[in-house]
């Protein structure tokens, strides 16, 4: 399915066949479920999002101006969406200082080490302010492409820029801080 | 953390929808579409309302610049203050008669959708 095709199923959509927003759901229903989870790391809170984000484009589809790429408008409204609930209701955040190390890091498995170390990350991620975090999480689900992770956001590039560096050093220091 | 590691763990992180997740969807979809569109602000009626707030407001506003303006000289005369109070206080009636209906739409345009 290609952008030509969103758009032709979009058509049908706005001339009444809603089977044709089950295409548009297929197809998109992996990238928004995902852009859900990396903001709150809970998979059935991920798919109520992705639920959300999904029924709000349906409603909103005579709005889509047909400038950009379908995709650009369905992630920029889904980021929006999620954004919001994550502000709403913010995800459940452990403090660094309260994850146990690992009883003989020596003896772990890498890919216990690798995981646990993931996992780290993600709960840096979290307790990162909104707008650094916002950045870093569009940044890496878009592949690490600026311009589409700045359309997403809606920011100019040299703010999306500024917000990946610094939330990116910010990150940094807290997986030091809990790692000493 | 090396910059390359921290990239590693922040991009690949991916979960798959569960089956349910697309019915579940269209479930959702089918009955937003069932339901009756969203009922707009009454804009026709409450335009009135708004228009005479904003007056009411330009209205007080000039009554207190003038009353500012001509202070000292008007204060002289007891009868002058009385009849600026008196004006002053008619502003502040008419802009609260002014705001029930703005509110009376406002609550009932809620209770509207609430009610669907």
């Amino acid at each position: 399915m290609s952008a030509a095709d969103d758009e032709r199923a979009v058509d049908r959509v706005l001339q009444g066949d809603l089977s044709a927003f089950e295409e548009i759901v297929r197809r998109w229903q992996g990238p928004l479920v995902n852009m859900a989870y990396r903001f709150c790391h809970d998979r059935g809170r991920a798919e109520e999002m992705a639920q959300e984000a999904f029924v709000k484009a349906f409603r909103g589809l005579a709005k889509w101006r047909r400038e950009a790429a379908f995709s650009t408008w369905l992630f920029a409204l889904a980021a929006n969406l999620y954004r919001t609930e994550i502000r709403r209701i913010p995800p459940r955040t452990v403090g660094l200082d309260e994850i146990a190390e690992p009883a003989d890091p020596r003896g772990t498995e890498p890919d216990l080490e690798d995981r646990e170390q993931r996992r780290l990350v993600q709960r840096a991620l979290k307790t990162l302010p909104p707008k650094y975090r916002d950045a870093l999480v569009l940044f890496y689900f878009h592949g690490m492409d600026i311009v589409t992770a700045a359309q997403s956001l809606r920011l100019p590039e040299g703010t999306m820029k500024a917000r990946l560096s610094r939330g990116r050093d910010m990150l940094r220091r807290k997986l030091l801080h809990a790692t000493r | 953390m090396r910059r390359d590691d921290l990239d590693r763990f922040l991009r690949d992180d991916d979960i798959v929808p569960s089956s349910g997740f697309v019915a579940r969807v269209m479930d959702a979809v089918h009955a937003e579409a069932a339901a009756p569109p969203a009922i707009p602000f009454p804009w026709a009626r409450a335009l009135p309302g708004i228009v005479a707030t904003a007056a009411a407001f330009v209205a007080l506003i000039a009554g207190f610049v003038s009353l500012a303006i001509e202070g000292p000289a008007s204060a002289a005369t007891t009868t002058t203050n009385l009849a600026n109070d008196t004006i002053v206080a008619w502003l502040v009636v008419v802009l609260l008669l002014c705001t029930v209906p703005v509110a009376v739409s406002l609550r009932f345009t809620r209770t509207l959708v609430n009610d669907d």
